[in-house]
């Protein structure tokens, strides 16, 4: 069993709507993998997230959570437990007054041993580097430090799969890079599975696996490499390529030899350098 | 404004009082606010105030924060006391003038009625700066937990106030901020009649409710995702026990009732 999450022809459509939020879906996501999944506002990448821990259930077709199926009524808290969500907005994810004991929230509900749950708070709080906040109000706390500490609540319950629904769109570009930087920690040293909704193309970079939404459906699904490649169908979609990448496609149209696709600045800045140095030379 | 008042905080600290269970403090809340109506005269009272200072003293927060939480309600405290000062008509006259008459019953009245509200706030407050909303919470929860056959009531009753306590900061803020929206939209709300100025808030309460809602929503899916499902079956990280502080506390409580008891007695007409 080598696939976490495993969607078989999925169909999904809102009660008041006349058009599929999710479009016969078919999606496989194996285990430890970082994957991010890309699309503009209303592509149903959301509600692909809602779909994985049986929050919403497909009209259409199966999901299945390490075998179980989210439409099981019995397994819906061992489901939830196995894969863990955090949202966008850090404030309406926090229940208590305390960071320590909001962190706490997840493990009792799930009738953990007292002494255990105060094992797992320290743990979770020292990997996304707020356990000196423990003490702490959530209220006087920044974005990017709720928005840690709602990934330490779910990390408390043990999960194996985190989901992120646009984790970072409230946040400043400080706050992003905190989380971003916490959360390739766990999938690299915990091997946690990552599933990153987001729509800030420079984020999908540092994933194993780009998957791009577009009305409902899967149009692109690859490597960072292959899927910011083209450019031309991101743009139909309704998406940019990073930066970086963009920057080098215009560089390879003015007749430039380049090896392979740019992701990140520090590739884009030796490639520059390099050019210059056969220009010289 | 909305920023000053600071019942409800909590400080979080080490000292004794904070170390208390928090169902016996609960308790000796309950009791040390009886006690205080229970005050007769000012030997009493000035017994209640005396071991409410050794509290404060011993909680360690600071005498500024408690003075704090008593300004807003210092215009209520004047208030009572002045009434007091003009109705009653017992004791020597000290003032008189026209149909005012100002005895020396009445002065010593409002001054007893000040203590004894201030005292009020003061115990109240130090219960929620030396206990965490979740812990009062908790402990309201295992103190009625013999009421078993609508125990899932107690939690969910519980629970509620968790929430409630934790969005009060973020709904200040969030009408801080539709405030300052509407008005650079124009909106006046300093001048004008009382009507006018009620209505000039309709603008800022619509969008606070909608978004109140929401973040309702919010909130519960998010408490789904993390397997919330009652209270049956759910541990908590905090343990309560009792020990031998809890039982200092009580008997230092004891005491004060003796006290307080015996002085009723003892001195019968002194106010």
């Amino acid at each position: 069993m080598d696939s976490i999450i495993k969607f078989e022809n999925v169909n999904f459509r809102y009660e008041d709507s006349k058009d599929l939020a999710v479009n016969n879906v078919s999606l496989e996501i194996k285990r430890g993998d970082f994957v991010a999944v890309l699309g503009h506002n209303g592509s149903g990448k959301s509600t692909l997230a809602k779909l994985t821990n049986s929050i919403l259930l497909p009209q259409d077709g199966q999901i299945l959570v390490n075998g179980m199926d989210t439409a099981d009524e019995s397994r819906i808290y061992d489901i939830r437990q196995t894969v863990g969500m955090v949202f966008q907005n850090p404030d309406n994810q926090i229940v208590a007054t305390v960071v320590e004991e909001d962190v706490a929230f997840g493990p009792e509900n799930l009738g953990v041993d007292p002494r255990e749950i105060r094992e797992r708070v320290d743990a979770a709080l020292k990997a996304v580097e707020m356990y000196e906040y423990r003490q702490h109000e959530p209220h006087k706390l920044s974005g990017g430090q709720k928005q840690r500490v709602a990934i330490a609540g779910v990390i408390a319950m043990q999960p194996e799969c985190i989901v992120l629904d646009e984790a970072t769109a409230m946040l400043d570009p400080r706050g992003r890079k905190d989380i971003l930087k916490t959360i390739r920690m766990l999938n690299e040293q915990l091997g946690i599975t990552v599933v990153f909704i987001t729509h800030f193309m420079d984020e999908a970079v540092c994933a194993n696996r780009v998957i791009v939404m577009d009305n409902a459906e899967i149009i692109m699904d690859g490597t960072p490499q292959e899927v910011f490649s083209k450019t031309g169908d991101l743009r139909v979609a309704g998406l940019d390529v990073p930066q970086v990448t963009e920057l080098s496609q215009w560089i390879e149209k003015e007749g430039f030899g380049i090896s392979k696709n740019i992701l990140s600045t520090d590739e884009c800045v030796d490639m520059i350098l390099s050019i210059l140095e056969v220009q010289k030379g | 404004m909305i920023k000053d008042i600071t019942i409800g905080q909590f400080f979080p600290g080490k000292s004794m009082v904070h170390r208390l269970d928090p169902r016996v403090k609960l308790i000796l809340t309950m009791t040390f606010i009886i006690t205080i109506f229970l005050c007769k005269n000012f030997f009493a009272l000035g017994i209640m105030l005396f071991s409410l200072i050794l509290i404060i003293i011993s909680s360690k927060i600071s005498i500024k924060l408690i003075l704090r939480g008593i300004k807003p309600l210092l215009f209520i405290i004047v208030f009572t006391a002045f009434l007091n000062i003009f109705f009653m008509s017992t004791g020597e006259v000290l003032l008189e003038y026209k149909f005012i008459v100002v005895t020396t019953g009445g002065v010593f009245t409002a001054i007893f009625m000040a203590i004894r509200i201030i005292s009020l706030i003061i115990a109240s407050s130090l219960l929620t700066y030396t206990t965490s909303p979740t812990m009062i919470t908790d402990g309201i929860e295992r103190l009625l937990s013999p009421l078993k056959f609508m125990k899932n009531g107690v939690h969910t009753v519980a629970m509620m106030m968790t929430i409630a306590l934790r969005f009060i900061p973020t709904l200040i803020e969030e009408f801080d901020k539709i405030t300052n929206a509407q008005k650079a939209r124009g909106a006046n709300l300093e001048t004008g009649s009382l009507v006018q100025r009620a209505k000039a808030l309709i603008p800022i309460f619509v969008p606070l409710f909608i978004t109140s809602f929401r973040r309702a929503y919010e909130l519960a899916f998010a408490m789904e995702c993390r397997c919330y499902q009652g209270g049956e079956g759910r541990t908590r990280m905090k343990q309560m026990k009792t020990g031998l502080i809890d039982i200092y506390g009580l008997a230092f409580m004891a005491v004060i009732l003796g006290a307080v008891i015996f002085l009723n007695y003892s001195y019968t007409h002194v106010i």
